[in-house]
């Protein structure tokens, strides 16, 4: 008995080591690489349809790279654009997203848009078109366009079906300084179209996709890259940041409370087994 | 029950815990922490089971435990460390709390399986098109004309408009890809594409062509012999 004691601060120690070990291990290892974009809630106002605000340097930018468009004919090979950089705010009430990306011209036909998933039902990021084995679900897309210096709020579901909407929410603007074109759109987080349009509610993971059209002429005068003839992305992920929750401290608070309590009762319960 | 009841399993803990955590994937993959939480648990409750099969064994067991927790003529060293354990157990609790109640960064787990079983119709099919010299010629102009772009002219999934995909196109020249793969798996994932995936493929973020729009059920059978040949593997195949 008398090793046991000299023993004992070591193997209780070890145990509990354990115990802290093992209830540690079920939570660590499940993080993932940076693969969505996360607009952060603001207070005041938003940089709606400036993409040069100073408000946008406080947004952590993410970075996508970009394929050509091979998926489906009419296919290309080569495209401008190669990454897609993307920031958001939102203020509780409208999102704005910047995206940016590298071009040498300021092209009238230079354009760009976002995609977005509807609902639960998933789409294919390639117009949302159909699935053999997946009742996939439409797409709505935000296309802007240099010359017309708006934002289409559009619908498609498989290639050849993309529609503009007789309800426009989204609006927005391009500025391009420095080889480099800064887009912001900018919508009601929530619409009441919930057919045609994507509802964004603060804390879920919605998926978004790009895609960017370099308008330079060719050498027929026609746009390099149009219609199909685009760089893009597959999906990715985006997300409103919630209002900070704080229910996690009292809940935690309450455990502390309710641990000690339980510890107390067994020490009083022990120390009187002993005393007996 | 000698002395060194406590010392005995909690070492016998900590190695089956090394054993699996270091040792193990020597030999094998890597457990993950959920399965080896499993056995550290399951060992320890064999211990307390072994060690109160008995009243004499279950005073030598628990007594160090119970005089520990209820401090009795404890001094210095004993009297800190049960302090601590005092402190230390109701804090634990609340930041397990915690952890487990704030809400989620991060985004959904995304579960793909890479080679879904493919539709009835094309389980063990065999390459029609003879295995010749001039039909693997004809198969890699037709692989560098329409494949290449992305799974890459060294058939290692890095071709030019490779990098903007994800999940990546596949690289043929891993050993787990073609390599583990009949031929008529091949034909399937080249005719009816991303989207013929099933839902557990995701086939909503697969940017592979619907091939069997352009091209010949002929041409495709050719590329899967080039794409073979090129990539130095053999199809798998049922002997």
């Amino acid at each position: 008995m008398k090793m046991l004691v000299r023993l004992k601060p070591w193997s209780i120690g070890i145990i509990g080591a354990f115990l802290v070990g093992g209830l540690w291990a079920p939570q660590a290892g499940w993080a993932q690489e940076s693969v969505s974009v996360r607009a952060g809630l603001v207070k005041g106002s938003l940089p709606a349809d400036d993409p040069t605000a100073a408000a946008w340097n406080g947004a952590p930018a993410s970075e996508f790279p970009l394929s050509p468009q091979v998926h489906w004919p009419n296919r290309i090979l080569e495209v401008t654009a190669q990454s897609v950089k993307v920031r958001g705010l939102h203020d509780g009430q409208q999102v704005s997203i910047l995206i940016e990306w590298a071009d040498p011209s300021e092209d009238p036909d230079d354009a760009a848009a976002l995609e977005f998933m509807i609902g639960d039902k998933k789409a294919h990021f390639a117009h949302g078109q159909p699935m053999a084995q997946v009742e996939g679900g439409p797409v709505n897309i935000w296309f802007w366009k240099n010359k017309d210096a708006k934002i289409l709020d559009m619908n498609a579901k498989g290639f050849g079906t993309l529609k503009s909407q007789d309800q426009q929410d989204v609006k927005g603007k391009g500025v391009y300084q420095n080889g480099t074109w800064k887009v912001v759109f900018t919508r009601a987080l929530s619409t009441a179209d919930a057919v045609n349009d994507t509802q964004i509610k603060p804390g879920d993971f919605i998926n978004i996709a790009f895609a960017i059209w370099d308008g330079k002429k060719d050498a027929f005068g026609d746009p390099k890259e149009k219609g199909s003839q685009k760089a893009v992305s597959s999906w990715w992920y985006f997300r409103a940041e919630p209002p900070p929750d704080y229910s996690g401290y009292f809940y935690a608070a309450l455990a502390v409370g309710l641990a000690a309590g339980f510890q107390f009762v067994v020490i009083r319960k022990l120390k009187k087994g002993a005393s007996t | 029950m000698k002395g060194g009841s406590l010392l005995k399993p909690a070492i016998l803990n900590v190695g089956i815990y090394l054993f699996l955590k270091f040792v193990l994937p020597l030999f094998t993959a890597p457990l993950p922490a959920s399965l080896i939480f499993l056995y550290v648990a399951l060992t320890a409750t064999g211990i307390v089971i072994f060690a109160t099969l008995s009243g004499q064994s279950t005073e030598a067991f628990f007594g160090p435990i119970t005089r520990f927790l209820s401090g009795e003529g404890q001094a210095g060293v004993m009297k800190m460390a049960r302090l601590l354990v005092l402190v230390l157990f109701p804090l634990l609790v609340g930041w397990q709390t915690y952890s487990s109640t704030a809400p989620s960064e991060v985004p959904p787990a995304e579960n793909r399986t890479i080679h879904p079983a493919p539709p009835g119709e094309f389980v063990g099919l065999s390459n029609p098109i003879p295995n010749t010299p001039e039909n693997v010629m004809a198969g890699k102009g037709l692989y560098a004309a329409f494949c290449s772009p992305c799974h890459g002219g060294n058939f290692d999934g890095k071709g030019p408009a490779s990098k903007g995909f994800n999940p990546p196109p596949a690289n043929f020249s891993d050993p787990t890809t073609i390599a583990m793969l009949q031929e008529s798996y091949l034909f399937w994932r080249i005719k009816k594409g991303g989207v013929g995936l099933s839902i557990e493929g995701m086939p909503w973020k697969s940017a592979m062509p619907r091939w069997e729009v352009e091209l010949k059920d002929e041409q495709i059978w050719k590329i899967i012999m080039g794409e073979y040949d090129g990539a130095h593997q053999k199809p798998r195949t049922w002997e």
